[in-house]
């Protein structure tokens, strides 16, 4: 179960893009992440230069992880979708397929209700992408992790952490 | 469960720091925050409490540079070691990769080490891992102590299969790399026998090569010639870079206690027609007080604003790719049934609703009990 690592190439990235963006659009949202429910974020759309991502990424995954245990505490299978309010922007959450979160960071140029509208069409076109992914290994694709990847993973170290 | 993008070019892996409560987990990430440069690193963030004990996990981002094209990223996560914590303790395992686990040296503690790595075992158990083939580390800490237990006896003690091991000062920074550099190894060690060349996301990839066939018990390297204790808080930020994860900044996020940190939201905020009755009323993810600007997309008054301008928003214009979308119903029509499934009332009376019912047949009779069971009422 630990060995199933989440493999996205870059076609599918595009894929996944063009989908969020053109959600982003629609819905005049600011920002929307797509986040596994490791903590890794998995890609990025509008206005997110600003941002810490990677910690974000790790925070909502927390977030969305405990919100599911408390889910499960009190009998409900799984909260879908997760709605933080602040002053001028908002967080929506909602999961993509089993495996992912997407994220729509909003302010009052939109409404919560247009975005949970398009967040879920959204989600419903990710999910399909998410499957082909999954039943549709590339074969013969070069590695990203090849034989001499931890000897070399070693010297970096080394280097940084000399001091 | 490595994480591979070969759009962004990079190799993700996440890797836990276990063990008792007060073990010194936050002290090993804050050292590595400290004393590796700052381009190899992200910001420190504690989710802990008022008195600095991990309440949910710390979470330490590095990036250890590209290999053969690939930028080599690591997420290193403590978890909350006080036995109370069990359940968030469990959620940070989600994903794992790799587990360093960080036990007290002091010989009083050795009732408390044994507990927190059976507790570990159970909790990998539950999603399935086995500690047995998972990359796995043993860190002895506070070794700087008088009195503590000898590499030999701790071994003797918490490692039977003979993992890598080693004695360390989270403190003094005796140890802390070596730790890190051997679980690094051992993740990568497995990435690359776990998933084969030719189908790398193959989910019945091969056998995983069992992470405790490595046996070296090595000593602990002598002390990096490092000040005294470094700990993350308070280095001075520099601005924002526009440039979002390989950025680096020099700073700290404390998170208090969820009672602490966050600023209430009037529940009568106007939303919209749309807006669920029951969503979640939560502090903003951001720290309003100290950083509103980092959470602002738009910085200063030139927002560039999507090509929208006089477009009119209607829901049904928008379909996403593929038309399989239900035609018959119009989405708008769609969202305002659901929104009154009865959702309302029951958890209005709910004064602060805390998290956002499924949208799928919330039925009114399951939300009694729901209540029912949340505040015990008969
Ligand atoms: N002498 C000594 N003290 C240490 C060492 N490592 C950590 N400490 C101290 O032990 C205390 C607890 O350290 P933490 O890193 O917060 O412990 P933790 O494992 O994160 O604890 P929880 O968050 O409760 O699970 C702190 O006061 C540290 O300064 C060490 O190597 N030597
Ligand atoms: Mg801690």
């Amino acid at each position: 179960m630990a060995d199933d690592s989440l493999v996205i190439y870059e076609e599918e990235i595009q894929q996944l893009e063009s989908l969020i963006s053109k959600m982003l659009k629609g819905c005049e949202a600011k920002c929307a992440l797509l986040v596994d429910k490791d903590g890794h974020l998995i890609t990025r759309q509008g206005f997110t230069h600003s941002l810490d991502t990677t910690a974000l990424a790790a925070l909502l995954a927390g977030s969305f992880a405990s919100t599911k245990e408390i889910a499960r505490l009190v009998g409900e299978p799984e909260f879908s979708i997760l709605f933080h309010q602040g002053k001028k922007d908002n967080i929506h959450m909602s999961l993509v397929g089993d495996r992912s979160i997407l994220v729509v960071i909003f302010d009052d140029r939109t409404t919560i209700g247009m975005v949970r509208l398009y967040a879920r069409e959204t989600s419903v076109e990710l999910t399909k992408i998410f499957e082909q992914i999954k039943e549709n290994p590339k074969g013969g694709a070069s590695t990203a992790i090849s034989d001499d990847f931890a000897n070399m993973a070693q010297d970096k170290l080394d280097d940084i952490f000399q001091d | 469960m490595v994480s591979i993008n070969y759009s962004s070019r990079e190799v993700c892996c996440k890797i836990v720091y276990y063990g008792p409560g007060l073990s010194g987990k936050t002290t090993n990430l804050q050292y590595v925050h400290a004393k590796i440069p700052g381009t190899t690193r992200g910001d420190l963030i504690s989710l802990a409490t008022e008195a600095d004990r991990t309440l949910y996990f710390d979470f330490l981002p590095i990036n250890i540079g590209t290999i053969n094209g690939f930028a080599a990223k690591f997420q290193l996560y403590t978890v909350p070691g006080q036995v109370y914590y069990n359940a968030t303790r469990k959620l940070v395992l989600r994903g794992v990769d790799g587990v360093v686990f960080v036990a007290d040296a002091q010989p009083d503690k050795m009732d408390e080490n044994i507990d927190s790595l059976a507790n570990l075992d159970e909790n990998l158990a539950e999603y399935g891992y086995d500690l047995k083939s998972m990359p796995f580390v043993l860190q002895y800490n506070k070794c700087d102590l008088p009195n503590v237990m000898t590499l030999e006896q701790m071994d003797a003690k918490l490692n039977p299969t003979g993992v890598p091991s080693f004695m360390s000062s989270a403190t003094e920074g005796t140890g802390v790399f070596d730790t890190l550099k051997m679980i690094i190894k051992l993740v990568l060690d497995k990435a690359k026998s776990g998933g084969g060349p030719a189908r790398p996301n193959a989910s019945a990839a091969s056998a995983p090569s069992p992470g405790s066939s490595v046996s070296a018990s090595s000593s602990a390297a002598p002390a990096q010639s490092v000040a005294s204790a470094p700990t993350a808080t308070s280095v001075a930020t520099p601005p924002q870079q526009p440039d979002a994860p390989e950025v680096v900044r020099e700073e700290v996020h404390q998170v208090g206690t969820p009672a602490s940190a966050g600023t209430p939201v009037s529940a009568g905020t106007p939303v919209s027609a749309g807006t669920p009755a029951s969503a979640v009323e939560s502090a903003p993810v951001s720290e309003p007080a100290s950083e509103p600007e980092q959470y602002r997309p738009y910085p200063g008054s030139q927002s560039q604003k999507i090509d929208v301008k006089d477009k009119k928003i209607t829901p049904a214009a928008f379909t996403p790719a593929g038309d399989n979308i239900d035609s018959e119903t119009p989405l708008e029509k769609k969202v305002v049934s659901e929104d009154t499934t009865g959702e309302t009332s029951e958890t209005d009376s709910l004064k602060s609703p805390i998290m956002a019912p499924s949208l799928k047949k919330t039925a009114p009779r399951k939300k009694r009990g729901f209540l029912k069971r949340l505040f015990g009422v008969r």
